[in-house]
């Protein structure tokens, strides 16, 4: 089957996922497609596979256009997936959960002899130690994967779109994977394969499409055209997208914050972390790496099972939010802004002032909204927060004047070490580069800076020194020099150093 | 027999042993006949309770109109028989039709609104009690038919024929759950949503689904609840609603759904109407039992949530 992607377009709320994105696979070929985090690589394989709709353009199989309401109507057309996100049953066995959409019967009922026997069939592929009677719930997450690979298997689709479906399996059992994938493209099923391993892309695949803030970078290019230095430009896009954040002279004789030989219980091992005054310290790794993991660690949430963390010299126990601030004057601005970073039915004031609540409280205790009021007046001004009141809700503002509120109840808070979470995801281009100039100001004021992101670019524009993590360690340092194709090529060598060999290549 | 020693339910199973050892230790009366015909006559209407919960907290719902439903339905299959006069075997279908339309309209506010299934119930159970109420005026109807009240008064030595719907509807429902592939959807939504969807399952349709069984379970534990009592009584359903939660949770259905089990129902049913028992026998003051059975429901999930695994999901 051949699919061609005609002008697709898709917004969500201010921000532009794809743009104009036009390009084909054919039948009995690998087509990699590649980019960045963000990019728009999953967007486009959830509107192939009916999850999205499009706002135009169009789709088109084999020559006819389709469209498709919901997952069912692409499935009926043979179109099969991994999706990046886990999508199993986790209280159904690994069985029934790889042929949940043609479950067998007999006589109306499901019949679990032949669910079984299926089953094995399609997970002996890839791995035959997975008893496909166990609970998904009971499964590592490389053996989730599994499943989810031979369930889309089990479709026999003749479009096959996976969607990093080695990201955290070893290399042996991808290399049986991708024994299964080349038979397929020999039967002439069409597989689109995405992956940020360039080695895994590079031998297996066929064509390459390449996305770049959710537009065309490179469509349709035989494999064999392209070099490995040529794929990570395009990826990366040549134009100037670093902005000059300023000179700041981070106290480096002064250690706010320090890991030292870290183990949690989420599975990082042997983190060594030093954050100085007034630096900003970046923490990249690609998804699944263990950033946000490392970071709710010092929080308290997750168990440091080794090695200790050290607050201005001192040896720190933190177990939580609260003492995290109370005791050690750590802010988090989270990566999940509406979720956990604002109470978003409330007013600004009061999300501003949240943090402070303890110190602006009256007699009695209580807390007046005038106090409120002007404990987080300078902030609206300061961080220019475009809000039509202080009394609005934080839902009625835009996502980046969200994130502006979401930093400035930590600066009211007077912390000395902010952790930041992914703090642009979702945030148009203006307002991005106005809290950048944010960040690197209450830097500058000497505030200490823990970022993490998984957009390079910011990467380069605001941290001093980059520590990569890769597979829950931390395994390089990059001093950054602010120069994008340099330190990006030094960050990603450090996690594709370890690749190779993780990848089986 | 591993297997059982296995089962989630094993610790139930065991506190049932127990507990009537210990009863019939202490109350040489507990052993009679006719108190096991009382203790499983009071347990006919929970279990059909319990599963009318149960099924939607399968798919990851609540129906919080349970008792309000179930009374509703009660005193409409009575006034029909006793106002309209209409014959027990035409009055008993269309009860369970009112129960299943009133399930249809939880699932639809529930699925089509986006409103949550928890308002959407808490909002119809005022209706339904508002129906029950506004047509009897908290009178009950008593002119029963006779057949109606043999069946809910008969017994062959120990064993109420009330028993019969337990037997009939647990295999009934084990088989949907757990056989049927409409079933498997149904639980498929329940334990990830998202994941059924795209699997191709809608999940709308299996939470209107859920809704409809509820209020067809609802209609029968209501028909039971009349034939157990003898009249339709406006206040049927009152005091389902701790239960229904009660019963499935002890048994060890997952409160966020995906999970159930008939069996675990069932024996929580049992062990709460051993304590119920336990303590009549034991002459303690009946008002107690509230107590307990609100303590019996904390220590189990405590121990439930002790003993479950963190679950590490990408």
């Amino acid at each position: 089957m051949e699919l061609s992607i005609d002008h697709l377009t898709k917004d969500f709320l201010s921000v532009r996922a794809l743009d104009d994105v036009t390009f084909r696979i054919r039948a009995g070929e690998i087509h990699a497609l590649m980019g960045e985090n963000g990019a728009g690589k999953s967007t486009l394989i959830k509107i192939v596979t009916g999850v999205y709709k499009p706002d135009s353009g169009r789709l088109l199989l084999d020559g006819q256009p389709v469209e498709f309401s919901s997952p069912r109507d692409a499935l009926a057309a043979a179109i099969g997936a991994v999706h990046q996100e886990r999508n199993l049953i986790p209280r159904f066995s690994v069985g029934e959960n790889i042929v949940l959409e043609h479950l067998p019967t007999r006589n109306g009922m499901v019949d679990y002899a032949e669910v079984h026997r299926q089953a094995r069939a399609y997970l002996d592929l890839l791995d035959r130690a997975i008893d496909t009677r166990a609970e998904v719930a009971t499964l590592s997450v490389a053996q989730m994967q599994l499943v989810e690979i031979a369930k889309a298997l089990s479709l026999k689709a003749k479009l096959l779109l996976l969607d990093e479906p080695t990201a955290s399996i070893s290399g042996h059992e991808a290399a049986a994977l991708f024994d299964v994938l080349g038979r397929l493209r020999a039967q002439g099923v069409a597989i689109v394969f995405v992956s940020h391993k360039l080695e895994e892309v590079l031998s297996l695949c066929d064509r390459v499409t390449i996305l770049r803030d959710g537009k065309i970078a490179a469509a349709d290019e035989p494999i064999a055209s392209v070099s490995r230095g040529r794929l990570v430009s395009l990826m990366i896009g040549r134009d100037e997208r670093v902005a000059d954040m300023g000179v700041r002279n981070p106290d480096t004789s002064q250690t706010v914050l320090e890991l030292r030989a870290v183990s949690t219980s989420f599975g990082h091992h042997d983190a060594d972390l030093s954050l100085h005054k007034g630096e900003i310290l970046g923490l990249y790794g690609l998804v699944g790496a263990g950033r946000t993991e490392l970071a709710r660690s010092i929080l308290g949430y997750g168990r440091i099972t080794a090695g200790e963390i050290r607050v201005n010299g001192q040896r720190a126990r933190i177990r939580s939010m609260n003492e995290a601030l109370e005791s050690y004057r750590i802010g988090y601005v989270s990566e999940d802004r509406k979720g956990e970073g604002l109470l978003l039915a409330y007013p600004v004031k009061e999300n501003i002032a949240i943090t402070i609540w303890r110190r602006i409280a009256g007699i009695l205790g209580l807390i007046t909204p005038r106090a409120e009021a002007k404990a987080a007046g300078p902030f609206v001004g300061r961080l220019a927060i475009r809000t039509p009141s202080i009394d609005a809700a934080v839902s009625t503002l835009s996502g980046g004047n969200q994130q502006k509120v979401s930093i400035a109840k930590w600066l009211a808070a007077q912390t000395d070490i902010l952790i930041v979470d992914e703090p642009t995801v979702g945030i148009d281009v203006k307002t991005k580069v106005e809290i950048h100039e944010l960040i690197a100001g209450i830097a500058r004021d000497g505030v200490s800076v823990l970022l993490i992101t998984s957009d390079m670019a910011e990467m380069v524009t605001l941290a001093d020194r980059i520590l990569v993590l890769h597979d829950f360690r931390i395994v390089g340092e990059v001093a950054n020099d602010h120069r994008y194709e340099g330190t990006s090529a030094a960050v990603m060598n450090f996690i594709h150093a370890v690749d190779p060999a993780a990848a089986g290549a | 027999m591993r297997r059982i020693l296995n089962a989630e339910w094993a610790g139930l199973l065991a506190s049932i042993v127990v507990g009537a050892i210990v009863l019939a230790v202490v109350s040489p009366n507990f052993l009679s006949e006719f108190n096991f015909y009382v203790l499983l006559r009071s347990v006919c209407v929970s279990i059909i309770v319990a599963f009318a919960q149960m099924v939607t907290l399968a798919v990851g719902q609540m129906n919080l109109s349970v008792g309000a439903l179930g009374g509703m339905t009660a005193i409409l299959f009575g006034g029909m028989m006793e106002v309209f006069g209409v014959p027990l075997w035409l009055a008993v279908p269309i009860a369970i039709t009112i129960g299943v339309l009133g399930g249809l309209v939880n699932g639809l506010l529930a699925a089509r609104t986006g409103i949550n299934g928890f308002i959407v119930t808490l909002a119809t159970a005022s209706a339904f009690t508002g129906v029950n109420l506004g047509l009897t005026k908290s009178v009950p109807f008593y002119k029963m038919p006779t057949a109606l009240q043999d069946f809910g008064n008969g017994r062959i030595g120990a064993l109420p024929f009330l028993l019969i719907a337990p037997l009939v509807v647990s295999p009934l429902l084990a088989l949907f759950l757990f056989r049927l592939p409409i079933g498997r959807r149904l639980l498929a939504v329940g334990g990830n949503s998202q994941a059924a969807a795209l699997s191709g399952i809608s999940p709308g349709n299996a939470i209107v689904l859920a809704h409809c069984l509820s209020g067809f379970l609802a209609a029968i534990g209501a028909v039971l609840a009349v034939a157990q009592l003898g009249s339709a009584q406006p206040l049927i359903g009152s005091d389902w609603l701790l239960l229904s939660f009660a019963a499935p949770i002890i048994g060890g259905t997952a409160l966020a759904g995906g999970y159930v089990s008939i069996i675990g129902a069932i024996l929580a049913v049992l062990v709460i109407a051993l304590i119920q028992n336990g303590l009549v026998l034991a002459k303690v003051d009946p008002y107690w039992v509230q107590f307990l059975l609100g303590a019996l429901i904390v220590a189990t999930i405590s121990l439930n949530r002790w003993r479950a695994r963190p679950i590490r999901l990408a």
